[in-house]
């Protein structure tokens, strides 16, 4: 499956998955193409679509918590942010992801 | 005065490209560090390096001075340079 497909995959598979969290693609469209076309690579050389912000440790357990979408490992740090930490996903009522900046975890 | 910048980042990170963007526009000096570009053994270790700073494995993270900032923040950053 080339890139073009395979990110279109993703945007359906994840898309449903948000929903019901509560959470909607960015309406930042060049951020959105950036990051699929990042997790594809991603998926292409690792085997799974993670976070393309966020480091594996190599630790299976701790690495499956940075799949995308991440959002149900990071629940309470995202939802204090209104975005997931690379930005992909915003809560559904967010109209401008330009004043959601991001804030580690330790600081929420 | 000068002042010691160092930004750890992830080649697929549009944040940390935003991080480094930033400091140029600033005319600020930096040592930009893409951990996921560099041999394994020196990745791992510029990897353990900025989870030991950071407590974290979210990037970009940014060394100033010594004072550590974790995202993007460039309200952060210019406090820490002392720009208005």
């Amino acid at each position: 499956m080339d890139t073009a497909a395979r990110k279109e995959v993703f945007r359906y598979l994840f898309g449903k998955v948000v929903d019901p969290l509560g959470y909607k693609f960015t309406p930042d469209e060049e951020l959105v193409d950036m990051l699929l076309e990042a997790e594809v690579k991603t998926e292409l050389d690792t085997g799974a679509p993670y976070c393309p912000c966020q480091r594996r440790t190599k630790v299976r357990a701790e690495d499956m918590k940075i799949v995308c979408p991440c959002i149900p490992f990071h629940r309470r740090h995202f939802d204090a942010m209104r975005r997931c930490w690379c930005g992909l996903f915003v809560h559904k009522d967010v109209t401008d992801p330009s004043v959601l900046p991001q804030i580690p975890e330790d600081e929420i | 005065m000068s002042q010691d910048v160092v930004v750890y980042a992830l080649s697929t990170c549009p944040w940390c490209k935003r991080a480094r963007e930033w400091f140029t526009a600033q005319q600020v000096a930096c040592e930009f560090i893409n951990i996921d570009e560099l041999p394994d053994q020196e990745g791992d270790a510029a990897a353990d390096k900025a989870h030991e700073l950071s407590g974290s494995h979210a990037f970009p993270v940014v060394v100033i001075d010594g004072s550590v900032v974790v995202g993007f923040r460039p309200e952060r950053y210019a406090d820490l340079l002392g720009i208005k």
